[in-house]
């Protein structure tokens, strides 16, 4: 799967400031079609109105998690080969284990930088 | 210690005995007759007991009104309507000062971003704006350190009073019931949310990484060695 700028990002976090701070820095990277969502239950309808070709998301969110997103959108056969980034302060091992579990294509643990979220989304889209 | 006589045990049994055939058809006064038949055979055996019982009531009531003596300490009211109201209140107020200057800083970050550069002198000038701007937000920090301040200070008052009341109330470590476990905590443990880490206690991203990348259930299972 080839990294494509015009590809719709969604980011997916119910604190309104990190929705901005990841969707300059995506700008920074080259995206141009960003897209967003306050939680796993707005994104799930969101992703199955519009194609996204990532999925951003933070864990801790109501009423839907992003984990229960995760494993919503690798449940649906329309969706279930989305890339998906965790972006979260949830740090414990047992967090990582579980999204892995999930499927998910990468984790991010915040406090972040602009190289970290660089370097995950290639690796996502070199695999 | 003293018991029924044998006298008065016979007087108890022969009031029961001439009543047993009335069924249902008993009298207030038939019923203060048996009672005044009861306490003339307990009469020895209260006479015995009383100081004793007297003297546990005494230590009872001496327990009861020290143990009001240290719920007044805790000064409980106090707690619940003036100090965590006004630590809420604080709390709301670091947030909303957090939130304000995060928002001065990337509006300003934003604006340089997306400003023209081929002009050089304007380029500078909102530059030098902007950062002035952002200096002005960052000052929030000294406000909210000294809100953090008073918070961390009701929050050690509460724990004096606490300790104290424990303490003198002696209530063992071991003698806590069972929590039951609340709607939000089952969430929380069902979803696994336990919030941000402290400095060293969460994963690191580079042992995050090491994890994605072995896949093997080996490397996990070292995880939780």
């Amino acid at each position: 799967m080839a990294l494509d700028l015009q590809m719709p990002v969604l980011v997916v976090d119910d604190y309104k400031t990190m929705i901005r701070i990841i969707r300059n820095l995506l700008k920074q990277l080259g995206f141009e079609d960003i897209d967003d969502a306050a939680d796993g239950t707005e994104a799930l309808e969101k992703m199955k109105q519009r194609r996204y070709g990532l999925v951003i998301s933070d864990w801790n969110m109501e009423p839907m998690t992003g984990y229960e997103l995760l494993k919503q959108v690798r449940a649906d056969s329309g969706l279930s080969k989305t890339p998906f980034i965790m972006v979260t302060a949830e740090s414990k091992t047992e967090n990582v284990i579980a999204a892995k579990k999930a499927g998910v294509n990468n984790y991010i643990v915040k406090p972040f930088n602009a190289q970290t979220l660089k370097g995950k989304i290639e690796a996502v889209f070199a695999d | 210690m003293a018991a029924m006589t044998k006298e008065n045990m016979a007087r108890v049994i022969e009031f029961l005995q001439e009543n047993k055939s009335r069924g249902g058809d008993v009298s207030l006064n038939d019923v203060m007759h048996l009672a005044e038949v009861m306490s003339g055979s307990m009469h020895e055996f209260l006479t015995v007991v009383q100081p004793a019982v007297t003297e546990e009531l005494q230590l009872i009531a001496r327990e009861i009104t020290r143990m009001k003596t240290e719920i007044s300490a805790l000064r409980a009211n106090d707690m619940k309507t003036s100090r965590i109201p006004d630590a809420g209140r604080e709390l709301d107020a670091i947030v909303e000062a957090t939130e304000s200057a995060t928002h001065s800083i990337m509006e300003a970050a934003e604006e340089i971003m997306s400003a023209d550069p081929s002009d050089i002198d304007a380029y500078q000038e909102l530059v030098s704006n902007k950062m002035i701007e952002i200096f002005e937000a960052c000052t929030f920090q000294d406000i909210t350190g000294q809100r953090i301040s008073k918070v961390v200070s009701t929050l050690n008052y509460i724990d004096e009073r606490v300790t104290t009341f424990v303490e003198k109330l002696r209530i063992p470590a071991g003698m806590e019931l069972e929590a039951e476990e609340s709607e939000e905590e089952r969430r929380k443990r069902e979803l696994i949310l336990h919030g941000p880490q402290h400095k060293g206690e969460g994963v690191s991203q580079n042992d995050i990484d090491a994890l994605l990348n072995s896949g093997s259930q080996d490397d996990i299972d070292k995880l939780f060695d």
